[in-house]
């Protein structure tokens, strides 16, 4: 019963249909298009393999014209001098913080309105999916600047609490947009059936919709927590020196001397390792948010 | 659901929402009639921010090169993706691991798959691309100073960073396509290829719709990438939009913020402009659903 029907479409993308279908499709292996995908892999992670072999290079090597593809030692003195000498461990955590805290943030607002808006009518959701689709569209800009001279003046300027709590409302309304898509699979039957049996609207939210979401639940918060993990623009202007961000950290690494541009390469392979493991635990979940979450009005 | 309910259950939501979105908005639209500094009260001085934005030729060059860019980019999405997507809704048992492989650049910080991708093209990281190019017995490309390889590069990464997006888009919409419709269009004579201009193409219409969208919405507001691939943007006329009101109303103390809102406020009313006929068919689907 934990299964929504959006799952099991998702389920669909992942494995490639139904047995029944599975079945009619295979009469020869398609050789050539797994060849082909293949080589698209390759090509698609070439970036990362070459970063790779970069930032376990020794600086001179690193940087030889024309690159040393094999004979060399390989070593990992550019995360060790990440760690040493620069501030590396304190950005870290503030990525971890702002983005733990926003993703909590934004399920915990974002769960009940994204319930009581599944329960009204379709013109509302219309609506809302509309104004979802603007808010997504806005330049970034037209909200970060009024918010970086608002912070300065509450004085919360450059703090995680801050870069966390504009993330969150940057990202609520695809947030409760996605939400409530995963909520409308739910039938209006069951609300009744436990409001008779004598539960609170909150009491109903709480005992039987969380639950049965469960799914829907652990999609948004992946991705509200993967834009906040990523974000670099906002953090750019709410951050400066006590709660900067990994990937503003990287971007003032660059164009700096040759042992720093090493660490750059180093702290985005820590950043990164943690995104290719999402990538494949959670995809499933991945692909459900962007599929169901994004064909379904 | 009583209207009392609704409105305890949706408010923390819209306040953050109002405080955090509506009302910065609705600020940086007044800030677009003003001089005004970090701060300080501006100063009401009517249309001259947009005057100045409109007859900067710096701003000319950063629209045109965004448009490009995103016209370009939108185009090889919606192709490449839907050969791959077609490609991939044949393959079954490796396709987990396929999609994890293609979702990785998708989900990775934009900023950091950018500098990965500058490496591969960067001289002082071996070059390899330019070796690649060489050894095919083509000449030296300065793809990071030199405008059109630039424009190159930044298209390249971008198709590179969007493509699982729209891959996985157009794969949800190809499984939507009934086969009966596949093997009638293979009964009255079609090949492969009329098969997917004239059946399939049509039939995921909507979904095509929607990446386009999406895509169109996202590019045009690029400016993560662009700072590892393209440090010299303003040099070689490589400035995006969005880098040109970060550079006038942001960057090293730059403060100003009236003609950076008022490129916003250009930017939000091009983008509302592109979104009327997406909203359109959003309500006209409400009503029929009603």
């Amino acid at each position: 019963m934990s299964l929504t029907s959006a799952e099991l479409s998702t389920r669909a993308i992942v494995t490639g249909g139904s047995p029944k279908r599975r079945r009619r499709s295979s009469r020869r292996p398609p050789v050539i298009t797994g060849l082909l995908l293949g080589i698209l892999c390759i090509v698609v992670l070439s970036p990362f393999i070459w970063m790779t072999l970069s930032v376990t290079k020794p600086t001179d090597v690193a940087f030889a014209n024309p690159p040393v593809l094999w004979d060399y030692q390989p070593t990992l003195d550019a995360f060790v001098n990440l760690w040493e000498t620069t501030y590396f461990a304190d950005y870290l955590v503030n990525t971890l913080v702002v983005a733990v805290v926003s993703t909590v943030i934004a399920l915990v607002i974002g769960i009940p309105a994204a319930y009581a808006l599944s329960r009204f009518p379709s013109y509302v959701s219309a609506l809302l999916l509309v104004l979802a689709l603007i808010f997504r569209a806005l330049p970034r800009f037209s909200v970060v600047l009024p918010m970086y001279d608002i912070s300065r003046a509450l004085g919360i300027y450059d703090t995680t609490f801050a870069l966390a709590i504009a993330l969150v409302a940057i990202n609520q309304p695809f947030t409760i947009w996605l939400l409530r898509n995963f909520f409308a699979e739910i039938p209006k039957e069951l609300d009744e059936a436990a409001m008779i049996d004598g539960c609170t609207r909150i009491g109903m939210l709480r005992r039987v919709m969380i639950p049965l979401m469960g799914p829907g639940i652990l999609t948004a918060g992946i991705f509200v927590f993967l834009f906040a993990f990523q974000e670099y623009l906002t953090a750019l202007v709410l951050t400066d020196t006590s709660s900067k961000t990994v990937p503003v950290f990287i971007a003032t690494q660059l164009g700096q001397t040759l042992p720093m541009l090493q660490q750059a390469g180093a702290a985005s392979m820590l950043l990164t390792i943690p995104v290719f493991v999402i990538a494949f635990i959670a995809q499933k979940y991945l692909v459900a948010g962007l599929s169901d979450g994004a064909v379904k009005g | 659901m009583k209207a009392r309910e609704f409105w305890l259950l949706f408010f923390p939501s819209l306040l953050i929402m109002g405080a955090l979105l509506v009302l910065p908005l609705v600020r940086t639209v007044r800030w677009s009639f003003e001089q005004v500094r970090y701060g300080t009260p501006g100063t009401f001085v009517g249309l001259a921010n947009f005057t100045d934005a409109l007859t900067d030729p710096r701003f000319h060059r950063a629209v045109v090169f965004t448009v490009v860019v995103t016209v370009i980019t939108t185009a090889i999405l919606l192709v490449v993706g839907y050969i791959i997507a077609t490609g991939i809704n044949r393959i079954t048992t490796s396709r987990p691991l396929v999609l994890g492989i293609m979702l990785v650049s998708y989900v990775l910080p934009n900023l950091v798959g950018a500098v990965a991708f500058s490496w591969l093209f960067d001289d002082n990281f071996g070059g390899v691309v330019n070796r690649l190019i060489g050894f095919f017995g083509g000449t030296q490309v300065l793809w990071f100073t030199d405008q059109v390889p630039n424009a190159i590069l930044v298209i390249a990464n971008t198709v590179w960073h969007m493509l699982p997006f729209a891959m996985l888009i157009i794969l949800a919409g190809l499984q939507g396509v009934p086969n009966e419709l596949k093997e009638a269009a293979k009964i009255d004579g079609a090949n492969a290829f009329q098969t997917h201009i004239s059946v399939i193409i049509p039939t995921i219409r909507g979904v095509l719709g929607f990446v386009t969208l999406i895509t169109i919405m996202d590019v045009l507001r690029m400016f993560d990438n662009l700072i590892p691939l393209s440090p010299q943007a303003q040099n070689i006329g490589n400035e995006s939009i969005m880098l040109y009101v970060y550079s006038v109303a942001f960057a090293d103390g730059a403060e100003n913020l009236g003609l950076g809102s008022a490129i916003n406020v250009l930017t939000i009313i091009l983008i509302l402009v592109m979104l009327i006929p997406f909203i359109r068919g959003i309500f006209k689907e409400a009503k029929a659903e009603r």
